[in-house]
């Protein structure tokens, strides 16, 4: 049957993925350390024990489900710890256990999202409770400006950015929302000189949220997560009526925005001017963005080997500037391997979507949502350390160093493998036998 | 809905693909561009945390290889022979980079070069340490013969092998012990560069081919060659008048002789004693366009292709620059006014003469050899260039051993072997007055394996007295030195083709001295064998009466010419300027100077391009 073969597809990916991660462990520490890691076989059995927990919850939860993207997610998370453990043994420890407690999430989320289009019915609660997570850390006393953004919350010994939940409710929310509206969205009656407009009281809910996102974000200096909103928005919109128009005035909304903050915000220029010449200020502003182009030219087709090279020398090498460090290791092979599994998910994810077909397509609008966010948080900062568009500071999904990137990545991923596993569901594709454990039933 | 959702991941496919394309831009494209930016410093730390090949010199001595050390960087350079190879080596440190053979064999020494890394398939993928073995054409004996012969006193030494190119030394002072520069404590780095740099003899510059000189009369070697090659003049036509100075056109100001004496003859007489008045109308005779061309031919005005940083070209004006100033062409001739030689180029234009008119490219490293042993890579000689025929060589280099057996480079003299040689003095226009004294030679004159170019800086006196005194003794034992081991190209068959072997004449200095009384042994007008023609030659006189002309008696070519000794005078020598040194010593003391009318030869230029009057 499908299920199981996917399952079992799952089941080898995984196994692979692991003794990758290992063996790139190991290659790590004989590079750095000529010496074999002590702990290389506690760490094989760790990393297997939380993919085949992840694995055998996905069997017994969501057994019709694409078997690539638990695969795919773990071996970019494995790989990112590799590369976080070359790099500070210190937040190693940290990653690992948040990875923990992201598979813990993404069980979780298996477990109480049944049926994916239940959550329709909490769209309001997502959008306060999403706005709300927003504005967290702009409250005084418990939020912190780390690297000149506020988009922290410190609760105890834990930093945790609410900002990456706030994406996943937000996005529910939209979903939500524009699935319902989306015939009079489609609707578009009014005409402002060339641009046609719907009927603005249908709008304007998903505009205030949106706005009001905007706003905090712009606020909070948290640039490229107010690229990634708009982006979402909009590719919402426009999938969800049809019209791309929705993407025409996207672009000159964006466009017009652009112009402004250029125009208005002096640290705007200074971004665009270092990403167009980083060496015109290559000992200070454009430091991180030299060393990095340094860093992947010094890896070359192979790179320099874990451990070998000197990424050390990036500023946020763990965090947003990861990317560099594997390229730099790694080399080409290795960046593109990375990014193949970026594109791989995107796919999947679009894939699932497509496939989703029930009449409401909530599911489906929401696989798209949850699937733009990866990816286009993927493109910005890739895009970012490569110079091809100006660098702001999100962090590279499940790869990078950051517990609340994790969970909430685990979250979405485990979102995805369940609109998945609905669509296979619906196609008939799962056996009886689970079907009675997954107390699923047509509505 | 599906139809933009398969829209939305063509477009995401894009944007992936973008990141693609700049991805191998930067991996690839413009990986060697970013890789040896200065700002860049991947590559100091990976060279300066490997080992590096050593570098030896042709007689087995190391002067630099790489120990292993206890902190970071996991190697320490070091130069077990000091300051002695300083200028040659270079230095190899941490944050003020490197020069010398640290600088242009970099690559090769790190192990880095293509064919080193690569000698396998495998190689492709494994990365091992591969270092790579510099072995040098010096020799640590000769070179430390430079060193202690010049005691001290700033100056520069080159020899080298004029068949070749091969530079056998290398030596200036004041020079520098790379050890301090190659330590890992940065401050002491920092301390002993600042230090360097503040000295005044500029350590650090490596002068022996960096830095220009007025060459003097050494210069006048170079226009004579010129002369004969253009045919403006032969070894025995035209006969300079006998004078104290000399107009050159389009001026009144006179050009004189150094210390007012006066001297004139053929070829052979006006070098033996270095005559101002008589290279000077030369010059002019030449013409601008054959001067230049001649220095050129020379590789004035070219950067000698040694592998070494950044030498530099010695300077020769070019044609405009003499246009309607016959003046500055007069004294460009005495190697005067605009005239800039290194020491090195010197060399290199006497190893052009020594080598039958051509002169090879200089080089310091023989081979390359990889860790295992290998040859890597090999210098092969190569023609730099072709300055004059073998005749014109030929014949300056008999004019130039006249110079040392009786003329003013008789401190240069080796027993049983037959140097030709010439000095130099430029004056520096001090108060009290100092000059340069410069010495060129090569040895032995029929199949020259060694030239030599010395170099004192700002000596007190201005008399060519200066050259031939304090500078030939210097040269004497470094060519000694180098002949004493054996000819390392013996029995090679591919050594390049040696001038023949032509009998060294020393004609008569047609000064026309009429016979004169106190030369007793003296070079007679036969062809003699190299060995013994030493022992004969007179010692350099310094008075010389009247001149009579006297028809040259050899013309030296490479067969045996068999002159006829002109039938009266035991060719006295030189003419009334007198050699060199009125304290020569007398070697075989026979002449004593009894004219007052020569005054002690200084025909050296008074080098600092100013008027061409004496002192």
């Amino acid at each position: 049957m499908m299920a199981a073969l996917r399952r079992n597809t799952e089941l080898s990916l995984i196994l692979l993925g692991a003794l990758i991660t290992a063996g790139a462990y190991a290659l790590g520490s004989l590079g750095r350390l000529s010496t074999l890691p002590a702990d290389i076989v506690p760490f094989l059995v760790v990393v297997l024990g939380l993919l085949l927990a992840a694995h055998v919850a996905t069997r017994a939860l969501a057994p019709g489900a694409d078997g690539t993207l638990l695969p795919l997610a773990g071996l970019l998370n494995g790989l990112g710890y590799v590369f976080i453990a070359r790099l500070d043994e210190d937040l190693a420890g940290l990653q690992a256990t948040w990875t923990a407690v992201g598979v813990g999430a993404y069980i979780l989320t298996l477990l109480v999202v049944r049926r994916v289009r239940d959550l329709q019915r909490y769209q309001w609660t997502f959008a306060l409770g999403g706005i709300v997570l927003l504005l967290l850390p702009l409250v005084p006393g418990l939020g912190r400006t780390i690297n000149g953004a506020r988009i922290w919350v410190s609760l105890g010994p834990v930093n945790f950015q609410p900002g990456e939940f706030a994406k996943l409710a937000l996005a529910l929310f939209f979903a939500a929302y524009l699935v319902e509206r989306r015939e009079l969205l489609s609707r578009l009656l009014f005409r402002v000189g060339p641009i046609r407009l719907p009927e603005p009281r249908h709008l304007l809910p998903v505009l205030l949220a949106w706005a009001v996102s905007l706003v905090v974000m712009v606020a909070q200096k948290d640039l490229g997560s107010s690229l990634l909103f708009f982006a979402l928005f909009v590719v919402m919109l426009w999938i969800s009526t049809e019209r791309i128009s929705y993407v025409a005035m996207g672009g000159l909304l964006f466009s017009a925005g652009a112009v402004l903050a250029w125009t208005q915000f002096g640290h705007v220029q200074d971004r665009v001017d270092i990403w167009l010449d980083p060496w015109s200020d290559a000992q200070g502003a454009g430091y991180q963005l030299v060393q990095a182009s340094f860093a992947l030219a010094w890896g070359g087709l192979v790179g320099t080997g874990i451990g070998l090279g000197d990424p050390g020398r990036i500023p946020a090498a763990e965090t947003d500037f990861i990317f560099a460090a594997i390229g730099e290791e790694l080399g080409l092979l290795g960046g593109t391997a990375v990014l193949a599994a970026f594109v791989l998910l995107v796919g999947v994810g679009l894939r699932t979507a497509v496939r989703s077909d029930h009449p409401e397509p909530f599911e489906k609008l929401l696989a798209v949502g949850l699937t733009t966010i990866m990816a286009v948080q993927a493109f910005i900062i890739i895009g970012g350390v490569l110079r091809v568009v100006p660098l702001t500071g999100v962090t590279l999904p499940f790869v990078s160093y950051g517990g609340s990137s994790l969970l909430a990545n685990y979250v979405l991923l485990a979102l995805l493998v369940r609109i998945s596993d609905d669509s296979a569901r619906r196609a008939g594709e799962v056996p009886e036998r689970t079907r009675a454990t997954a107390r699923v039933g047509r509505r | 809905m599906n139809r933009q959702i398969r829209r939305l991941g063509a477009a995401l496919l894009v944007c992936y693909a973008a990141l693609f394309v700049q991805l191998n831009v930067l991996q690839l494209g413009r990986a060697s561009e970013y890789n040896d930016s200065p700002l860049n410093n991947r590559k100091i730390v990976r060279d300066f945390t490997n080992p590096r090949g050593r570098i030896i010199t042709a007689d087995g001595v190391v002067v630099a290889e790489s120990v292993p050390s206890d902190d970071r960087f996991r190697y320490q350079r070091t130069y077990p022979t000091g300051d002695l190879f300083s200028q040659v080596t270079g230095y190899f440190s941490f944050t003020y980079g490197s020069d010398g053979l640290e600088k242009t064999y970099n690559d090769q020494l790190a192990g880095q070069t293509q064919r080193q890394r690569v000698r396998g398939f495998l190689d492709l993928f494994v990365d091992k340490l591969r270092v790579g073995d510099l072995s040098l054409s010096m020799r640590a004996d000769v070179q430390q013969v430079a060193k202690d012969e010049l005691a001290g006193r700033e100056g520069s030494v080159v020899a080298l092998d004029p068949r070749t190119g091969a530079v056998l030394a290398l030596w200036s002072a004041p020079a520098y012990d790379p050890n301090e520069l190659a330590s890992h404590d940065p401050e002491q780095t920092r301390l002993a560069r600042e230090r360097l740099l503040a000295e005044p003899g500029k350590p650090l510059l490596g002068n022996a081919y960096r830095e220009r000189y007025f060459p003097g009369s050494t210069f006048k070697v170079v226009t004579a060659a010129a002369a004969l090659e253009e045919g403006t003049v032969t070894a025995t036509e035209p006969v300079y008048p006998v004078r104290r100075e000399y107009v050159p056109p389009l001026t009144t100001r006179p050009l004189r002789n150094f210390g007012g004496s006066a001297c004139g003859g053929n070829l052979f007489a006006i070098l033996r004693v270095s005559c101002n008045t008589a290279f000077a109308e030369m010059g002019v005779q030449v013409g601008a366009a054959g001067m230049v061309a001649g220095a050129q031919a020379f590789g004035f005005n070219d950067t000698p292709p040694i592998d070494l940083p950044r030498p530099a070209p010695s300077r020769f004006p070019d044609t405009s620059f003499f246009e309607q100033n016959d003046p500055l062409l007069a004294q460009a001739a005495i190697g005067q006014n605009e005239v800039q030689a290194t020491p090195l180029q010197m060399a290199l234009a006497v190893a052009g003469i020594a080598n039958g008119g051509t002169v090879m490219a200089p080089y310091t490293v023989e081979e390359v050899r990889d860790e295992r042993g290998e040859l890597i890579e090999e210098t092969e000689p190569q023609v730099w260039h072709q300055a004059v025929s073998p005749a014109t060589a030929a014949t300056v280099r008999d004019a130039m051993v006249g110079v040392v057996q009786d003329g003013t480079a008789s401190r240069m003299q080796i027993p049983g072997v037959t140097v030709a040689g010439k000095t130099g003095t430029a004056q520096l226009g001090t108060d009290p007055p100092s000059s340069h004294a410069w010495v060129v030679g090569f040895a032995p004159a029929e199949n020259p394996r060694v030239a030599v170019a010395v170099l004192l800086k700002g000596q007190p006196g201005v008399s060519e007295v200066t050259g031939g005194t304090l500078a030939a003794p210097i040269a004497r034992a470094v060519m000694e030195t180098v002949l004493a081991a054996p000819d390392p190209l013996e029995g090679d068959p591919d050594a390049p083709p040696t001038t023949p072997p032509s009998s060294i004449t020393v004609p008569p200095p047609d000064t026309g001295a009429p016979p004169d009384t106190s030369t007793p042994d003296t070079t007679t007008p036969e062809e003699e064998t190299p060995p013994s023609a030493t022992s004969t030659s007179a010692p350099p006189q310094d008075e010389e009466p009247d001149v009579t002309i006297v028809p040259p008696t050899t013309v030296p070519t490479a067969s045996t010419p068999a002159p006829d000794a002109p039938p009266e005078a035991p060719p006295t020598d030189p003419s009334t300027t007198g050699a060199p040194t009125t304290d020569a010593p007398s070697t075989t003391a026979t002449t004593s100077p009894s004219g007052p009318t020569t005054a002690a030869a200084d025909s050296g230029p008074p080098g600092t391009g100013t008027t061409p009057s004496v002192g």
